[in-house]
């Protein structure tokens, strides 16, 4: 009976993993960034790379997306909205940090108005770096925060990642 | 034995299920040849139902200061009227599983109580977006549903009946596109109207109000409102494919003649750009309502003995 239990949850939760991995809705939100970052996102988004081959929606609205890409420094006037913009979308969420300012502050690390990095206001599950990274490595970015998805604890299989996961080693 | 039939009926086939994966699919159509039209790849072809799965599995967030109830329901009024308005129209070419004189109003009525629910959700919640989405969605109701009644009661006229399986029957021997040219047009776009498909797509326009009506709808309440679209989208199309493309007496008509006006209707959202909701407006009762009228006065005319 509890085998019978177990591979029922089994089932379940692949049914579960597979439905989010296969349809990740995203919102863009720029906390602060030069414009670069965004322009890669958009370009990710037109039809030369076509995201809607692996599920990838844009989403207007934070209720309805399920990652969130960043992009900036996160000043301290975008900190607040990020922050809100966070508490608004619905569990399960993801959050991916694109671009080096967006994941240490980049040139801006330790001016007096920003705050060095996305994860310093939320956790984030991915970081891609580039200045802009290209379309190419956005979507190498969200294929592991997917990967991830799909076995969670799992370490997302990247040299370029490697401690990128671990908020310290980035502040430090 | 028959409410086994009767609950079957309902649950799989020609109700429930079938209508659901058949929505489904039809929406896959729609998505993957507007990337095919675009020069992209598209979406894969259990997009639609991995969407709805995940969806469902979602938190669902109900705002502050709304009404709950209506909330939760409206979600579930809208796809009830979608798979009710199913059980008169002649899906999958088959009879009717119900039939009744004048059930082509109830139909119609049930199916316009999508884009009522959408609207009265987008009023329920306090979001700016919500509301300007809602107040969208209900002005265009108003102005495509009266000349889409219109519109679809022409082939009414000339059949003498007001049940669909009648006036089914009747078109199978009459292309009605042929002697009702411009109610065909009207009935075609004002369905596009109803989806709120690209023309028409003012009430959920992304880049203006965020996601429109459905804003602060995050779980099983998107789920049922997509689910509830993709049910109109096959039962719309039946009924007019039924109505002005000679029958639908077969399943294999079915597919040929929805699928036919269902790449019409995407040629026609990959063309066309957005209007603005006065335009939808000043279109629908400029235009459109005079000329099924113009078209009412033609039929009466020659009708008459």
């Amino acid at each position: 009976m509890k085998s019978h239990q177990n591979f029922g949850q089994q089932l379940l939760k692949s049914l579960k993993d597979w439905a989010r991995v296969s349809s990740p809705w995203v919102l863009h939100f720029n906390t602060g960034s030069c414009n670069g970052c965004d322009i890669e996102i958009l370009a990710t988004l037109t039809p030369r790379y076509d995201l809607e081959r692996l599920g990838v929606k844009l989403q207007a609205s934070p209720r309805q997306a399920d990652i969130l890409l960043c992009t900036g420094p996160v000043t301290r006037q975008a900190r607040e909205r990020l922050v809100r913009i966070y508490a608004q979308m619905p569990e399960p969420k993801y959050v991916v940090a694109i671009g080096s300012c967006a994941i240490s502050g980049g040139v801006f690390r330790g001016c007096y108005n920003v705050m060095d990095g996305i994860d310093q206001v939320i956790p984030v599950s991915a970081y891609i770096p580039g200045c802009p990274p290209r379309p190419e490595a956005v979507i190498d970015g969200l294929v592991k925060v997917l990967a991830s998805i799909h076995s969670p604890g799992h370490k997302i299989p990247s040299d370029i990642l490697e401690g990128a996961l671990d908020p310290e080693k980035v502040a430090a | 034995m028959n409410w086994f039939f009767v609950l079957l009926s309902l649950m799989v086939f020609p109700g429930g299920l079938f209508l659901l994966a058949g929505g489904m699919a039809y929406e896959w159509v729609d998505r993957k040849m507007l990337a095919v039209f675009q020069n992209r790849a598209g979406p894969r072809w259990f997009q639609p139902l991995a969407d709805t799965v995940k969806l469902l599995i979602k938190e669902e967030i109900i705002p502050d200061k709304v009404n709950e109830i209506l909330f939760i329901g409206l979600p579930i009024a809208a796809l009830a009227g979608g798979l009710t308005a199913a059980l008169y129209v002649p899906v999958a070419g088959l009879t009717p599983v119900y039939s009744f004189p004048g059930d082509l109003i109830v139909t119609l009525y049930l199916l316009s109580l999508l884009t009522l629910c959408m609207g009265l959700a987008g009023a329920n919640t306090l979001d700016r977006f919500s509301l300007i989405g809602a107040t969208r969605t209900l002005t265009q109701v108003f102005s495509y549903e009266a000349p889409f009644l219109l519109a679809m009661l022409g082939p009414a006229l000339v059949a003498g009946s007001w049940q669909i399986s009648d006036i089914n029957a009747y078109a199978g021997g009459h292309w009605l596109i042929l002697t009702q040219p411009v109610g065909f047009i009207v009935a075609v776009i004002g369905f596009m109207g109803k989806l709120v498909m690209p023309p028409f797509d003012a009430p959920e326009a992304h880049t203006e109000i965020g996601a429109g009506a459905l804003t602060e709808y995050s779980g099983r309440g998107l789920a049922f409102f997509h689910l509830a679209k993709a049910v109109e989208l096959i039962v719309g199309l039946s009924l007019v494919s039924a109505f002005y493309l000679g029958g639908l007496a077969n399943p294999l008509e079915f597919l040929v003649k929805t699928l036919a006006l269902l790449f019409v209707l995407i040629g026609l959202q990959s063309l066309l750009t957005r209007m603005r909701i006065d335009q939808t407006v000043g279109m629908w009762w400029r235009y459109g309502t005079l000329v099924v009228l113009a078209q009412w006065l033609v039929i009466i005319l020659v009708m008459r003995p």
